[in-house]
C-alpha cells in the first residue's frame, strides 16, 4: 500500500476512534471500571465485619457483585432505550417514585435500620426507593420543562415541578433521611435553574429551602449533636464524634500511598459503614492521598463527560435528563467526600458506583446508560457546530 | 457548573491532602492505641540476698489469667472450664463474661504455674495468661523490719523494698498485639514482643547467720522480760557494715497482717533506725572518748587516766542537783580513776567530763560522733535524734548529756558513735547494701565511705581497753567471754513520758564489742521496758554474750593466745 494511502487510512482509523469517544463510550468504561472497582473495595471494607457478624466474608461482595451485573444489563439496555421515548414516562416515573416511598412507610413493607426506614423489602431484595426516586425526579422535570420550555417562565407554570421535588423531599424527609433531601433539594433547585425559571421565581423556592435547613436540624436533636460532632469531634471521642474520628484515622494511616489493599485496619469494625458511607476513608486509608486523587480524577472525568454530553445534546430534554443524572451523581461524589474528610456534618450518603448498595448501584448504571445514550445522539464538533446548550446561551428564544 | 465542581474537588483535595499527608503521622499515631491490646509481661523482681548470697527476697513464678468478653467465643464452656480450674464460682464468672461491663476481666491473680498449664491445653479463644511472680521470703520473720513487704502489685511498700525499688523493680514488658474494634485478636495480624527487664539483685551488707543468732537472742529477751521490744544491732566498726538488725516481735513477711493498720504500722517499724530513745550510760563511752582524745592532744581541762574523781554522790549545777544512780554508801564509787568510772558507771564523773571541756569542745565531739544529723543510711525514715542546739544548751543540760541524758538519739547512732569510737576513730556511714547486681555482673558496688575522724588512733585504743575493762572487771561482766577480748558498756535509762520520769519504766542496753583492740564485732542490745528487772547489765548484757558466742561459732573464730 502506497505510504499516502497508508496514511489517509490511519488518519481515518482515528477519526473512528474519535467519535467513538465523540459518542462519550468513555461514560460506560469509567462506569464499569468504577463499579468494579467498587466491589473490590466493598470486599475489602467488609470481609472482616461480614466475617464476624454474618459468618460469611463474601457477604457484602456477592450482593454487589449481583448488583454490579444487573447494572450492567441495565446500563446496556439504558444505552441502547432511545432516551426520547422517556419523555412519555413523565407520569410513571413521577408516580413509581413517590408510589415507593410512601410504601416504605407501610407496616411489613418498609424496612428499618438504624432508627431510620429507609428500604422496602420484598423478599430477600431491599430496594431504597429514595435512589430510585432522585432519577424520577430527574425525568419528570426535564419532560415537563422541554414540553413547554415557555412555561417554565411562568411562577404558576414551574409549580408542578417544584411539587414533585417538593413531595419526594417531604417523603425522603419523613424516613428520615436529611442527606438524600438535602441532595434532592439541591438537585430540584439546579434543575429549575436549569429549565430558565426566573430569577425571581427561584429565590421564592430557594430562600424557604434555604430556611428550612436549620429548622430540619433543630426539630431531630440528633442532628445538632451531629453538627456538634462536626465541630470538635475529639470532644466526644467514644460519642458522637466516633464516626469522623474513625474516619480521619483511616484516612490518616493511609498517608501518601496507602497501606496497600486488603490492608486497613480501620474496617476491623473500627469504622462504622466502612463498606457503604465510609468506604471512601478505607480507600484512603488502603491507597492513599494518592488513590484519592486518582478515584477522584476518574469521577471527575465521568461528571466531565456527563457536562460535555449535556452540553452537546440535541433538545432540551436531553440536555435536561444529562445534566441531572450528572448533578445526581456529582452532589453525591462531592458531599461523600465533604463527609468522609469531616469538612461538613456527617451524614449518611453513599459515594454513588462505589459504596455498597444494590438500589443506588443499578439506578445509577442504569441512569449512565441513559446519558451514554444520550452522548450517542449528541452533535460532533461541537466547538463548529455548537450543541443545544451553546444555541440557548447564543440568545436562542 | 464547570467551574463550580472544579473548585469543590480542589477544597476536596486540600482537605484530604491536609489529613492524609500532614497529619497523617499524628493520625496514625493516635489511632495506634485502638489497634493493639497488650498483654503484659511482668518483670521478675530483684532478689535481695545476705552478703554471703543467701536469698532473702525471692520470686515464684505464677501467672495472672485474663479474659476479654468480647473475644470469647464459648462464654458457657469458658466460665465452666475457668472454674474448674481455679475453683471460682462458675455462674459469677459467666455473668461476667456475658455483661462485658469491662473490656478485660481478672480471672485470677497468682495462680500457680501448674493450674496455668492446665488452662493452656484448652486453648480458650478470648483467655490469656501472663506471667506473674509473686514474692516469697524463705525467712519468713527474718529481717522482716529491714527487708519491708510489697504490694499486690510488686511494688515496694516499706523496707529495703521501698528504698531499691527502682533496682529491684525492673521493667515490665507486653506483648501488644493486633485486633478489632472488640478485642479480638486479627489472623495474621502483628504481635509485637517487649521483654520485660528484670528487676536487679541487692546484695546486702546484713550475713544471714548473724541475723538468726541475734533474733533468736531477741526472742528470748523477749520472753524472758516481757518488754514492749527486742531489739539489737550488729554491726562491723571496721565499714560500718550492718550485719544484723533485730526488732522483736515482727511479723512473717509472707502472710503480712495488712488489714490491721495499727499493728502493721508498730511491727514494721524498723525503730533501730526510726524510734530515738534517752540512751542512759551507753552514752559515756562518747563522753570517754572526747576526755582521753582531748587529754592526748594536751588539753588542760581534760582528765588523765591517773587523775582520781572526786567521790562525792552528787554535783551541783545552776542550782540542781545532779545524783549518781549509786548511793556511794560504804566506800562504793570512791577514788575513781576513768577506767573505774566507766567500770561502775558513776555519773558525776562523766558530769565532771563535760563540764571541765565544756560546750564547745563537747559540742565538736558530739558533732563528729553524729548526733543531732541524720547517719546517711540506705533506709528511709531514719531520726536525727534530739540534741539541745549549742547555742541554747545550759550547763545542767551539758552535765546530763555527759552521762547520756537530756538528749535522745537512735539506737543506730548510738551503735555508730560507738563503733567510730573504738574502731580507731573512723565514721563511716553505715550501710544496709553491699552491691547490686544483675545476677552477674555488679552493676553498682558500695565501699566504705569515711565521713568523718572522731578521735586518734591512740585514744581509740585506749578507750578500747577501758571497755574491755568494763567488761572484765565491772559491769558489763555479763557479757564476759573467755578467752575473747569483749570490750562494752551497759546502760538503763530511765523513760519519760509526757516530759515526766514514768516510774518503772526503763530502757536496758549493752553496747559490746569484739575483738576489743581490733573491733570487728559490735553489737548494741537495746530491751525497751522490760519486766522483772531493769539493769542494762542484768537485762542486755547476756543478749549481747550470747550474739558474740554465736558469731564466734558461726564464723569459726578463735580465741585469742
Amino acid at each position: 500500500m502506497p505510504s499516502e494511502a497508508k496514511n489517509i487510512a490511519a488518519s481515518e482509523k482515528t477519526r473512528s476512534v474519535r467519535r467513538l469517544l465523540g459518542g462519550q463510550i468513555a461514560i460506560p468504561v469509567l462506569v464499569v471500571a468504577l463499579s468494579a472497582f467498587g466491589v473490590l473495595m466493598v470486599y475489602s471494607a467488609s470481609f472482616y465485619a461480614a466475617e464476624t457478624v454474618c459468618g460469611d466474608k463474601f457477604y457484602f461482595m456477592k450482593k454487589q457483585l449481583v448488583g454490579f451485573i444487573i447494572g450492567i444489563g441495565a446500563m446496556a439496555a439504558a444505552s441502547l432505550f432511545p432516551y426520547r421515548k422517556l419523555l412519555k414516562l413523565k407520569w410513571p416515573a413521577l408516580i413509581i417514585s413517590l408510589v415507593l416511598l410512601a410504601a416504605v412507610f407501610i407496616p411489613g413493607v418498609g424496612r428499618e435500620s438504624y432508627g431510620a426506614t429507609r428500604w422496602i423489602g420484598l423478599g430477600p431484595i431491599t430496594i431504597q426507593p429514595s435512589e430510585i426516586a432522585k432519577y424520577g425526579f430527574v425525568i419528570f422535570a426535564a419532560a415537563y420543562a422541554s414540553e413547554n420550555p415557555e412555561r417554565m417562565k411562568k411562577f404558576v407554570g414551574m409549580l408542578p415541578v417544584l411539587a414533585a421535588g417538593g413531595g419526594i423531599c417531604l417523603l425522603v424527609i419523613l424516613e428520615p433521611n436529611m442527606s438524600i433531601t438535602m441532595c434532592i433539594g439541591l438537585l430540584m433547585v439546579a434543575m429549575l435553574f436549569l429549565s430558565g425559571v426566573k430569577i425571581k421565581h427561584f429565590l421564592v423556592i430557594l430562600i424557604p429551602v434555604v430556611a428550612a435547613v436549620p429548622v430540619l436540624i433543630a426539630i431531630e436533636p440528633y442532628r445538632l449533636k451531629r453538627l456538634y460532632a462536626f465541630i470538635d469531634p475529639w470532644q466526644s471521642p467514644q460519642g458522637e464524634g466516633y464516626q469522623l474520628i474513625q474516619s480521619l484515622y483511616a484516612l490518616g494511616n493511609g498517608g501518601w500511598l496507602g497501606v496497600g489493599l486488603f490492608n486497613s485496619r480501620q474496617k476491623y469494625r473500627f469504622l462504622p459503614f466502612a463498606e457503604s458511607d465510609f468506604i471512601l476513608s478505607v480507600i484512603g486509608e488502603e491507597f492513599g492521598f494518592v488513590g484519592i486523587l486518582l478515584l477522584f480524577a476518574a469521577a471527575g472525568a465521568l461528571i466531565w463527560f456527563g457536562i460535555r454530553t449535556a452540553a452537546r445534546s440535541r433538545d432540551l430534554f436531553g440536555f435536561l435528563v444529562a445534566s441531572g443524572i450528572t448533578l445526581v451523581y456529582a452532589i453525591q461524589v462531592v458531599v461523600n467526600a465533604l463527609v468522609v474528610s469531616g469538612s461538613i456534618p456527617p451524614t449518611g450518603l453513599p459515594l454513588p458506583l462505589i459504596s455498597s448498595g444494590n438500589t443506588s448501584l443499578i439506578f445509577t448504571m442504569a441512569a449512565m446508560g441513559v446519558l451514554y445514550n444520550i452522548s450517542k445522539s449528541a452533535k460532533r464538533a461541537p466547538a463548529r457546530a455548537g450543541g443545544f446548550a451553546e444555541k440557548r446561551r447564543a440568545g436562542a428564544p | 457548573m464547570l467551574i463550580a465542581a472544579a473548585f469543590l474537588f480542589l477544597v476536596i483535595f486540600v482537605r484530604f491532602f491536609y489529613i492524609q499527608v500532614i497529619s497523617g503521622a499524628e493520625l496514625r499515631y493516635k489511632a495506634i492505641d485502638q489497634w493493639t491490646r497488650e498483654i503484659p509481661v511482668v518483670a521478675e523482681r530483684g532478689k535481695i540476698l545476705d552478703r554471703n548470697g543467701a536469698i532473702l527476697a525471692g520470686n515464684i513464678t505464677s501467672y495472672t489469667v485474663f479474659a476479654r468478653p468480647n473475644a470469647v467465643k464459648d462464654k458457657q464452656h469458658t466460665a465452666h472450664v475457668l472454674s474448674e480450674i481455679f475453683s471460682l464460682d462458675e455462674g459469677e464468672l459467666y455473668e461476667d463474661l456475658v455483661s462485658a461491663k469491662v473490656s478485660e476481666l481478672t480471672v485470677v491473680r497468682r495462680a500457680d504455674a501448674a493450674l496455668a498449664e492446665e488452662l493452656a491445653a484448652y486453648d480458650l479463644p478470648g483467655v490469656y495468661y501472663a506471667r506473674d511472680n509473686t514474692r516469697t521470703y524463705p525467712y519468713g520473720e527474718l529481717l522482716c523490719q529491714v527487708l519491708g513487704f510489697t504490694s499486690t502489685d510488686n511494688e515496694g511498700l516499706t523496707g529495703l523494698e521501698k528504698y531499691y525499688d527502682k533496682y529491684l523493680a525492673g521493667m515490665d514488658g507486653e506483648i501488644l498485639y493486633d485486633t478489632d474494634l472488640v478485642g479480638v485478636e486479627i489472623e495474621g495480624g502483628n504481635a509485637a514482643y517487649l521483654p520485660a527487664t528484670d528487676g536487679l539483685n541487692v546484695a546486702l551488707t546484713v550475713d544471714k547467720d548473724i541475723q538468726i543468732i541475734a533474733e533468736e537472742a531477741m526472742a528470748d529477751a523477749y520472753l524472758t522480760y516481757s518488754p514492749v521490744s527486742a531489739q539489737c544491732i550488729v554491726l562491723d566498726p571496721s565499714n560500718f557494715e550492718i550485719l544484723a538488725m533485730v526488732n522483736y516481735p515482727g511479723y512473717d513477711l509472707n502472710d503480712v497482717p495488712r488489714e490491721d493498720t495499727d499493728l502493721l504500722n508498730s511491727l514494721t517499724r524498723n525503730r533501730l533506725i526510726s524510734d530515738i530513745y534517752e540512751p542512759g550510760s551507753t552514752f559515756k563511752i562518747v563522753t570517754a572518748a572526747a576526755n582521753i582524745e582531748e587529754y592526748l592532744q594536751g588539753n588542760a581541762s581534760a582528765f588523765s587516766l591517773s587523775k582520781i574523781f572526786n567521790s562525792s554522790r552528787t554535783r551541783t549545777v545552776d542550782g540542781t542537783t545532779i545524783r549518781c544512780w549509786s548511793n556511794h554508801a560504804n566506800g562504793k564509787h570512791s577514788n575513781q580513776t576513768l577506767a573505774e568510772a566507766l567500770n561502775n558507771s558513776c555519773n558525776p564523773c562523766f558530769v565532771d567530763i563535760a563540764l571541765s571541756l565544756g560546750k564547745q569542745t563537747f559540742y565538736d565531739y558530739l558533732e563528729a560522733f553524729g548526733f543531732g544529723k541524720n547517719t546517711g543510711i540506705d533506709f528511709s525514715g531514719e531520726s536525727q535524734g534530739m540534741l539541745i542546739p549549742e547555742s541554747a544548751v545550759r550547763d545542767c543540760d551539758l552535765a546530763r548529756i555527759g552521762f547520756g541524758q537530756s538528749l535522745a538519739v537512735s539506737a543506730l547512732q548510738l551503735a555508730c558513735a560507738g563503733a567510730a569510737a573504738v574502731n580507731g576513730g573512723y565514721y563511716y556511714q553505715p550501710r544496709l547494701v553491699e552491691s547490686i547486681s544483675d545476677g552477674g555482673n555488679i552493676e553498682e558496688g558500695f565501699s566504705p565511705v569515711l565521713m568523718n575522724r572522731t578521735v586518734s588512733e591512740e585514744a581509740s585504743r585506749t578507750l578500747a581497753s577501758l571497755l574491755e575493762g568494763v567488761v572484765a572487771n565491772g559491769s558489763g561482766s555479763k557479757a564476759y567471754i573467755e578467752g575473747y577480748k569483749v570490750g562494752g558498756k551497759t546502760g538503763t535509762a530511765q523513760k519519760y513520758e509526757n516530759g515526766a520520769i514514768a516510774s518503772g519504766k526503763y530502757v536496758s542496753s549493752f553496747l559490746g564489742f569484739f575483738p576489743a583492740d581490733d573491733p570487728k564485732y559490735l553489737a548494741l542490745v537495746i530491751v525497751d521496758e522490760p519486766q522483772g528487772a531493769y539493769y542494762g547489765s542484768v537485762v542486755a548484757a547476756p543478749y549481747a554474750k550470747r550474739i558474740f558466742e554465736g558469731i564466734i561459732e558461726v564464723r569459726g573464730i578463735a580465741p585469742y593466745e
